[in-house]
């Protein structure tokens, strides 16, 4: 029988950094994982810190305070994550998303953030593989990238560093309650961890574990693919992230294939001079292999902005399980019913980006002290009156 | 303790060495040819750990002696040999 202050469940990058930024308080803290550190989304995600995929408001304003924490971690702990901040840049095909792109911009510039318009000529200028029909572009300069599992390996070391016992290749049992409802045990195949704080950060699997305690989690998975290019010259100045515009205010130009499987075009180059090309949205359950149909998908995509690379040689495609909620927001909770039990999953596709966050907030929260930001609408109550349909 | 042999390149793609393998097993605490992967680029290059995954294995067994349960092998994933953009997206 051992004894800690909290008890984080899952080693993903949500886990590592919650269990990191507990530790940071000297917190007692236990980190469970059911199978080895980073073994399941964070092995398969890409590593972008952006914000220009983000909403402008509260989401914009999570995923730069994570910015701003990965520019302080980076020379915090001693593991190379391959953190850079290159920058990067939005893609725009028509002017029906030139109008919509310059109210986007206009508004984030507003908010204080780094963001500006670039015209045709100035794109490519800057660019000049890109397809000759793209009319601007956004440049973005505090988006950044990382190894994501470098990450968690080193959010992992630099939490044990600071005295969390780390509990590899361990399943939970069950989750112990005393006579009033609240957290009192984690219960694994060989230990009883006494506790008065559970945080779950299981991701696709924090369902289960919310299951324990008697609490419904609307979390689902959602497959996304990624392809992994060879080695080669610089397909995108400077190493920037290119990512195509997006907006729920208009509809793609894209055809109905591609509509169907939701490929969109993201190319971020890693440390290790080659990139990634994604993304992919499919609802296929706990499925992770990989798709011809989703992969020629995203490698015509990928040809439509950047034509050079149909001669570039693709060497893997692997696909992971987002942690899908329908609103498109985290939650990241304490759970009303069952004191001392908190919640910190759902975050989509935008897990590696807003982990420092959450790691933050969930501290502070469990802490006792003032949030880096309000979190209501980050609660679990949000869906409390209208149950969270499948889609 | 520092062996001369630790400079050894074990994955060619990656160049990663047999001291990088050796720390990712006592530091890092992998257990299995994927646990090497993620924590080490080993196998992650151009030839998809075709050359080296043995050698991984076998450094596993070496180290891990008794734990060396389940080393198993790298997730095979498509294209089973690189190919373009081009022919899988069509020109």
């Amino acid at each position: 029988m051992k004894s800690y202050d909290a008890v984080v469940i899952g080693g993903g990058v949500i886990g590592t950094s919650v269990a990191y930024y507990l530790s940071k308080k000297g917190i007692r803290v236990a980190l469970v994982e059911k199978g080895d550190i980073a073994s399941g989304t964070a092995s398969r995600s890409d590593g972008n810190i952006k914000i220009s995929d983000k909403r402008p408001g509260i989401e914009t304003k999570m995923a730069y305070e994570s910015q701003l924490l990965f520019k302080e971690l980076a020379n915090e702990i001693s593991y190379n994550f391959d953190y850079t901040q290159r920058g990067s840049l939005c893609i725009i095909e028509n002017e029906e998303e030139l109008k919509v792109a310059q109210e986007y911009v206009k508004k984030q510039a507003e908010d204080g953030y780094p963001m500006r318009m670039m015209d045709k000529s100035e794109i490519h200028n800057d660019e000049p593989y890109l397809a000759e029909d793209i009319i601007g572009g956004i440049e973005i300069d505090c988006d950044a990238s990382v190894n994501p599992m470098a990450l968690v390996f080193g959010l992992s070391l630099g939490a044990k560093k600071n005295g969390v016992e780390v509990f590899d290749y361990t399943p939970i049992k069950d989750i112990r309650l005393d006579k009033k409802g609240a957290v009192e045990a984690v219960i694994t195949d060989e230990e009883k961890l006494i506790t008065k704080y559970v945080v779950n950060c299981a991701g696709v699997w924090a369902p289960e574990i919310g299951n324990m305690v008697g609490i419904n989690i609307p979390i689902i998975p959602e497959q996304g693919q990624l392809l992994i290019a060879e080695k080669t010259f610089q397909v995108v100045e400077f190493g920037r992230l290119m990512t195509k515009f997006g907006d729920k205010n208009y509809k793609r130009n894209v055809s109905p294939e591609l509509e169907e499987l939701g490929i969109g075009f993201v190319f971020e180059p890693t440390q290790a001079n080659n990139f990634l090309i994604g993304s992919s949205h499919t609802f296929v359950g706990f499925d992770t292999h990989v798709s011809i149909e989703v992969m020629r998908g995203l490698a015509k995509r990928a040809i439509r902005f950047l034509p050079i690379m149909k001669n570039i040689n693709i060497i893997r495609a692997h696909a992971g399980l987002r942690p899908y909620i329908q609103d498109h927001m985290p939650i990241i909770s304490k759970v009303d019913e069952v004191p001392g039990f908190y919640v910190a999953a759902g975050h989509g596709a935008k897990g590696i980006c807003l982990s420092q966050f959450t790691g933050k907030i969930i501290s502070q929260m469990i802490a006792g002290e003032e949030t880096i930001m309000p979190n209501d609408i980050l609660s679990i109550n949000r869906f409390k009156r209208n149950e969270t349909k499948k889609p | 303790m520092k062996n001369e042999d630790d400079d050894i390149v074990i994955c060619r793609c990656e160049e990663i060495t047999l001291s990088e393998i050796k720390r990712a097993i006592k530091e890092g605490g992998a257990l299995d040819v994927t646990g090497i992967k993620r924590r080490t680029r080993a196998g992650m290059g151009l030839c998809q750990g075709r050359t080296c995954e043995k050698l991984v294995q076998q450094i596993l067994k070496e180290q891990l002696g008794k734990k060396a349960e389940k080393i198993g092998s790298s997730t095979s994933r498509p294209p089973v040999r690189p190919v373009t953009f081009g022919t899988l997206g069509g020109k």
